[in-house]
């Protein structure tokens, strides 16, 4: 079953390949991944579709990793989720106008164009993006990039990021060591 | 003179910070300003060269497994650092606390396919805790101090740090009051009182009750609270393969080891009681047989100090998640005194009907040297003797020495499990011996993993280590797939016969002593000559070509459907 899940992750090397390791070596279909930086400095969010049979396991599988600090499942929570997409159109001028209408019947953008081609841009639910998309492949041969799903929840509590570890801890520890230097 | 120190000298000092007193490697030209800087700690950290990275990573194992403490080996980068791969991998699946320190070409030429340049953190992400890259010679104490406090805190495991030739040399006034910061790895937490209760109360209404051991009791020292917990509520005990040690096998309560080579009693019992108190175990699939019919009566309580392993498996239905010394001692305190005799008898009936040390039977037309008879007369020895610890590899002779020798001490039997790998002893039982120099560490292997790293007899005898025993289970085949083979193909023997050289005569060309046995009436002999022979030996035991281990739950079935010797020709 694929699950929605919102990952806090430290902004350390190889992080994401941590991640997107674990995935692969345990098996499971990952449908999308989306990265960027959070409110907190260091961390960044991510929202991963991930085709599972046991969640929980995967939940405490990524747990595992270092970098992970948090996995949040939204599955069956209320949350929403928006993908963008840019999508290039090769369409000579004639038919630009049938393109504008149905960017507007989407709610969607032209961003840019060339002599050949028309950008748009559209940012909505993965399904709304779908049916655009196959509305102007119907014009012209079409190029697509869309950005992964991005999910948040509704409600939840107040971010919280984990303290460091209180600094006097550490000189008692390093100091049981015989000192050199 | 200044506070002033080279990024290698920083690597030495942190690795004195941690007690560390030996390590085991092999240099090569990324890692050599490491072993430069070693030269001014000779006195404080011990360097045994090996003959290969993997003889020193399952050195490092070994001397992890014999004393808790986290073993350390040392490669250069590209080949001697993915040499390293099949230890840290053996050491994954182990839990065994291990650091492995690997040079790397310099920053200035990373990425551009430089001679023996290979992406060492990447090959072994899936397969260490964590791993560092490290460029900058002033991270160097935080990374250390991380490495070392992953590698030992929580479920242990291996933990690769990858060091740039130019961070080695780089100056620097090290800053050795860092800050352990690593938010993501969860510490163990505080137990749920709520769970505890609930587990009490299940195993107090239960009439068949057991425990299931595993290596989480030896490595939080939990095994004066098993037993404590045992004695108190008469439930018997069952020992995983790395359990063995846990709970000692003279004890009333010991029923032995469960799963594939498991004895007829113990898998019966699994699957007829009512509740399983699993502590420190993993339900691997050599312990369950096909998991979707193991324990099919069984609540199951699990006691485990990572998350993930609770439900992975096997159902539970309650986990308590944490310390197992601190649950075990949690438990103490709410579980009345109880009564489990009658159902022990039941379990003990089973036993003494299946007479289970007793499928080894001598064959009437021969009277050639078996396997049994070897073990007979290691057992004696070694109960005789105390003072030892026991290094096994991988295959027939590994089950034999868990199913026939009788185990009492934790962290004296020390094995290759979850990743089973062949050449795993040799080494090992170096790495053990050099933590231990007043025991005896016998290496019980076969003559296929012998073979796979037996140069490491030259390491010990460079090293004048003279407390090496190796036994070898010499059949002339890769046994236990010859075994598969005979059973389940026909004796189709492919691939599986083997030869090798004299053994004996090979340890004497090392240095050290070598015997070869053949005949029954020698073995106790060669044993005593060994064990008090100043100097490490080997002997080549010569037994019986297809002797089988048994019983046997074949692969794929449920523990409940054992074969217990061979069908009559």
């Amino acid at each position: 079953m694929r699950h929605t899940l919102i990952a806090l992750v430290e902004d350390r090397p190889g992080a994401l390949n941590r991640i997107l390791g674990l995935l692969r070596g345990r098996g499971l279909g990952l449908h999308s991944i989306a990265v960027g930086d959070s409110e907190t400095p260091g961390v960044k969010r991510a929202t991963v579709l991930v085709d599972t049979e046991s969640v929980e396991q995967t939940i405490k599988q990524l747990n595992r990793l270092i970098e992970v600090l948090e996995v949040t499942d939204v599955t069956n929570a209320e949350y929403v989720v928006r993908e963008t997409a840019l999508v290039k159109i090769h369409a000579p001028e004639p038919r630009r106008d049938e393109i504008k209408t149905v960017a507007d019947g989407f709610g969607a953008r032209i961003v840019g164009s060339s002599p050949q081609t028309v950008v748009v841009e559209m940012t909505d639910t993965p399904d709304r993006l779908g049916e655009m998309i196959a509305r102007v492949m119907a014009i012209g041969a079409c190029e697509t990039m869309r950005s992964g799903s991005l999910a948040m929840a509704l409600a939840g509590p107040a971010p919280r990021v984990p303290a460091p570890a209180p600094e006097d801890a550490t000189r008692v520890w390093w100091s049981q060591a015989d000192g050199i230097s | 003179m200044t506070d002033e120190r080279t990024g290698a000298q920083v690597m030495c000092e942190a690795l004195v910070r941690e007690d560390v007193e030996v390590m085991f490697g092999i240099p090569g030209g990324a890692i050599m300003p490491f072993y430069h800087a070693m030269w001014e700690y000779r006195d404080r950290l011990r360097h045994v060269l090996c003959r290969h990275e993997q003889g020193a990573g399952h050195a490092a194992e070994g001397y992890a497994r014999s004393t808790g403490k986290p073993g350390v080996c040392v490669a250069t980068s590209g080949p001697g650092a993915t040499n390293l791969v099949t230890p840290i991998a053996n050491a994954w699946m182990d839990s065994t606390p291990l650091v492995a320190i690997t040079g790397q070409v310099s920053s200035a030429v990373l990425g551009k396919d430089a001679f023996q340049e290979t992406d060492i953190t990447g090959i072994t992400l899936p397969i260490t805790k964590h791993n560092y890259r490290v460029s900058r010679a002033e991270d160097l104490p935080s990374v250390f101090r991380e490495a070392f406090h992953i590698a030992r805190t929580g479920r242990p495991g291996p933990v690769l740090i990858d060091v740039t030739k130019d961070a080695q040399q780089a100056r620097l006034v090290p800053d050795w009051n860092v800050t352990l910061n690593v938010p993501g790895f969860s510490a163990p937490v505080g137990l749920d009182p709520r769970a505890i209760r609930e587990a009490a109360r299940i195993l107090a209404g239960a009439s068949k009750p057991l425990i299931l051991a595993g290596q989480g009791v030896i490595i939080s020292d939990a095994v004066a609270e098993l037993r404590t917990l045992a004695e108190r509520t008469g439930i018997p005990v069952v020992t995983t393969l790395h359990g063995i040690g846990a709970f000692p096998e003279d004890h009333p309560l010991s029923i032995g080891m469960p799963g594939m080579h498991g004895w007829v009693h113990v898998n019966r019992a699994i699957q007829e009681c009512d509740v399983l108190l699993c502590i420190g175990a993993r339900f691997d699939d050599r312990v369950t047989g096909k998991a979707s019919t193991f324990a099919p009566r069984a609540s199951v309580i699990h006691i485990d100090i990572d998350p993930s392993e609770i439900g992975k498996n096997v159902k539970v239905a309650v986990a308590i998640i944490g310390d197992a010394r601190a649950a075990l001692r949690a438990l103490i305190e709410l579980i009345p005194p109880r009564d489990a005799a009658i159902w022990l008898r039941n379990i003990r009936e089973t036993q003494a009907t299946h007479q289970h040390r007793q499928p080894y039977l001598r064959r009437p037309d021969t009277t050639e040297l078996m396997p049994h008879d070897v073990y007979a007369a290691l057992n004696a020895a070694l109960n005789k003797r105390g003072g030892y610890r026991v290094i096994t590899d991988v295959g027939q002779h590994q089950m034999w020495a868990a199913q026939l020798i009788e185990w009492r001490r934790p962290r004296t039997h020390i094995t290759s499990g979850g990743a089973g790998t062949m050449g795993f002893a040799v080494p090992a039982a170096m790495g053990a011996a050099i933590a231990h120099p007043d025991e005896t560490i016998w290496a019980i292997v076969g003559d296929g993993g012998f073979q796979m790293t037996n140069q490491e007899l030259a390491t010990i005898g460079q090293e004048g280590i003279k407390n090496v025993k190796v036994a070898i289970v010499n059949n002339g085949y890769l046994g236990m797939v010859r075994q598969w083979q005979q059973l389940f193909e026909g004796r189709r023997y492919s691939g599986t016969p083997l030869t090798g050289p004299s053994f004996a005569g090979l340890a004497e060309a090392y240095g050290l002593r070598g015997f070869t046995v053949d005949r029954i009436e020698d073995a106790e002999e060669a044993i005593r000559a060994a064990w008090d022979h100043d100097g490490s030996v080997v002997l080549d035991f010569r037994v019986e070509r297809e002797a089988n281990v048994f019983p046997l739950v074949p692969p794929g079935l449920s523990i409940g459907e054992m074969i217990t010797r061979e069908a009559p020709a």
